[in-house]
């Protein structure tokens, strides 16, 4: 056993060197760490702009068709904080091309029908499918609602009626969505920023290691060494871990900083940030993924029959664990106990957790970290299967 | 001492070795002769242990390549048709690697070597990465590293293809050289004149069978040819695959 040991030390050692020499190998780890953290900034830069501009303190500009037929509203809504100005020629195509969030049109009848108490058409013209115009319509919608409130309960008063009366229900709106919890939609991307990162980091050394080994005809003389196929196939894959460790932790680091560092107030309103303690869980819980990814890329690699066709399987590889990541960004998804029997997943849904400060249950990280090692261990046990194979030698044709 | 005994191999349909069997003896070079395609490198690829026989068996030193699989490992010393080396890493750090491998460590492996870079010249070469080297020079780090643990059997599958004059001059004053230490040395070629120049004993392979074996005086009486060039050609019954050497 020890001189196993031996073996797979010395297959280990020759890999990390002959990689830590492949610029290659390094600029795609070195890079692969930071688009993460570079596409969060980056999207929170342009989006938190647009999207979380706070709407209730600026004056926003409401085209206003009519405004001589209706003053005492003009007026009303002056007072409130709306700039009327001038309408597009055709609103409906204004507000359908985005120009315009929204275009009040009131009708000449309008003056005649309010003065007599009768109800006075107020036309919104809007886009219910443009999700940036919303905060303004909706702004305006209530505002108009305010008004309807106060000419009603005036008019009722006129004839001595307690407006209360008209108001059955006081319905109060209690929303608990603060900045905080809309701009976590970017850290949402986070777990599937660290997966990418987790399937990147050893992928080149897995490649070198496989095909390229198969490739530069080196393969051959290699197998004929008193080596057991699985003392091989142990040391080139541990070789690759090194490399997805250090880049894992860079990617944490990278994050780290992005989140402490940049002024990030100035953007979404409020400083994210990460405690160091929860990024060490995050690399942990990360961990037994890294053995999961190279005996996945391993397998595949060996299929291969050089260097390029790996790059072009392996590289899809990332892809899969990002579809329910893409979710998650959308559709908050609970921890739940099946959720953590789908390797990656459960992963994204824990990191996710830790991220967002909340308590993870230990439990379910154990059990998330147990069925990533099993299936790991029962991919590391094919990939020896497939090295035993006559036919490693050539590729599959 | 390498025996081999009615060897059988196929690939899907096609019969690689149809009942191979010969002695390779120390101390002797053995040539395995034939044109492209006769089942040389298969031979030597069951031979080194990479692929398995259909039928027959075949030992090293008397112990059976296929039971005992890591003992014949460390037993061989092999140059397969392909000798990739590792770009990124100097001559003697591809050596030392199979060294290693093979379980030497220390002042033994640094020594062993030492000798095999005074004895394949390659001083000059050992300490640059290997990306670059010539056809000559690679061979040198191939046959070095196959010979790191001193095997006591060396196996040469086509070991002077793609060499010039003075590399293939220098290769079989080395194969000579392990002949005379006393190792038993098997190598294939599709050239006549190399195999003819060098062998003691010459198996001639076709179509995935020995069609005659012996030394060289042997084959010329067996035959009933003056030359080996003839020899060979009778032997296999046409001059395909000899025009192409």
């Amino acid at each position: 056993m020890s001189a196993s040991i031996q073996r797979i030390l010395v297959v280990f050692r020759k890999e990390v060197l002959d990689n830590l020499r492949d610029r290659r190998s390094l600029i795609s780890a070195a890079m692969s760490t930071l688009i993460g953290p570079a596409i969060l900034l980056l999207l929170i830069f342009i989006l938190g702009r647009t999207v979380f501009n706070d709407v209730r303190e600026s004056t926003i500009d409401l085209p206003f068709i009519g405004a001589e037929n209706a003053p005492v509203l003009v007026q009303y809504l002056e007072q409130n904080g709306i700039a009327i100005v001038e309408a597009p020629e055709n609103p409906e195509e204004a507000v359908r091309n985005g120009d315009v969030d929204i275009v009040i049109s009131v009708p000449e009848s309008y003056s005649e029908d309010f003065s007599a108490g009768r109800p006075a058409t107020v036309r919104v013209i809007m886009d219910s499918s443009r999700q940036s115009a919303l905060a303004n319509v909706e702004r305006v919608r209530n505002l108009l609602e305010n008004f309807n409130g106060q000419i009603a309960a005036l008019r009722l008063m006129a004839r001595g009626i307690n407006p209360v009366v008209v108001a059955p229900l006081a319905i109060e709106r209690v929303d608990v969505a603060t900045p905080q919890s809309q701009a976590l939609i970017f850290l949402n991307m986070m777990p599937y920023f660290i997966v990418m990162v987790v399937f990147m980091g050893g992928m080149y050394v897995i490649i070198d290691t496989t095909a390229g080994e198969r490739e530069r005809s080196s393969l051959e003389p290699l197998l004929i060494n008193p080596v057991a196929r699985w003392e091989l196939v142990i040391g080139k894959l541990a070789a690759s871990w090194p490399f997805a460790i250090f880049t894992l932790f860079l990617n944490l680091m990278a994050f780290a900083i992005a989140f402490n560092a940049f002024p990030l107030e100035d953007y979404i309103g409020f400083q994210l940030s990460i405690d160091v303690a929860a990024l060490g869980w995050i690399f942990l819980i990360a961990l037994p993924m890294i053995f999961l990814a190279s005996a996945l890329q391993m397998i595949i690699a060996t299929f291969t029959r050089s260097f390029k066709e790996a790059q072009t399987y392996v590289g899809f590889l990332p892809l899969i664990p990002a579809l329910p990541g893409i979710g998650l960004a959308f559709l908050p998804i609970k921890s739940s106990l099946w959720a953590m029997l789908i390797p990656t997943f459960g992963q994204q849904l824990l990191i996710n957790q830790l991220m967002r400060g909340e308590n993870v249950i230990l439990a379910n990280a154990f059990i998330s970290s147990f069925v990533t090692t099993a299936l790991a261990i029962i991919l590391i046990f094919a990939a020896i299967k497939l090295y035993e194979r006559e036919r490693v030698l050539f590729g599959t044709k | 001492m390498i025996q081999v005994n009615d060897l059988h191999k196929s690939f899907g349909t096609v019969n690689a070795l149809r009942g191979v069997s010969f002695v390779a003896p120390d101390g002797r070079i053995t040539g395995l002769l034939g044109p492209n395609g006769a089942g040389k490198t298969t031979t030597l690829r069951i031979l080194y242990t990479l692929l398995k026989p259909d039928s027959g068996t075949a030992s090293i030193d008397r112990i059976d390549i296929i039971d005992h699989k890591l003992q014949v490992q460390k037993r061989i010393g092999a140059l397969p048709d392909n000798q990739g080396l590792y770009p990124r890493l100097t001559a003697r750090e591809n050596i030392r690697y199979f060294g290693q491998l093979h379980g030497l460590r220390g002042k033994e492996l640094e020594e062993n070597i030492d000798r095999l870079v005074s004895l394949l010249e390659m001083k000059d070469i050992e300490t640059r990465r290997t990306e670059g080297f010539s056809s000559g020079q690679r061979i040198k780090v191939a046959i070095a590293r196959a010979l790191v643990h001193n095997p006591p059997n060396i196996l040469l599958d086509e070991p002077t293809n793609g060499l010039d004059v003075m590399s293939t001059r220098a290769m079989r004053t080395f194969i000579r050289r392990l002949r005379d230490e006393g190792k038993c040395v098997l190598f294939s070629s599709h050239v006549m004149q190399e195999v003819a120049a060098l062998c003691d004993h010459i198996v001639i392979l076709h179509q995935g069978l020995v069609v005659a074996s012996g030394t060289p005086e042997e084959l010329l009486r067996s035959t009933g040819k003056t030359n080996l060039e003839d020899a060979f050609v009778a032997a296999i019954g046409s001059e395909e695959g000899l025009l192409r050497a």
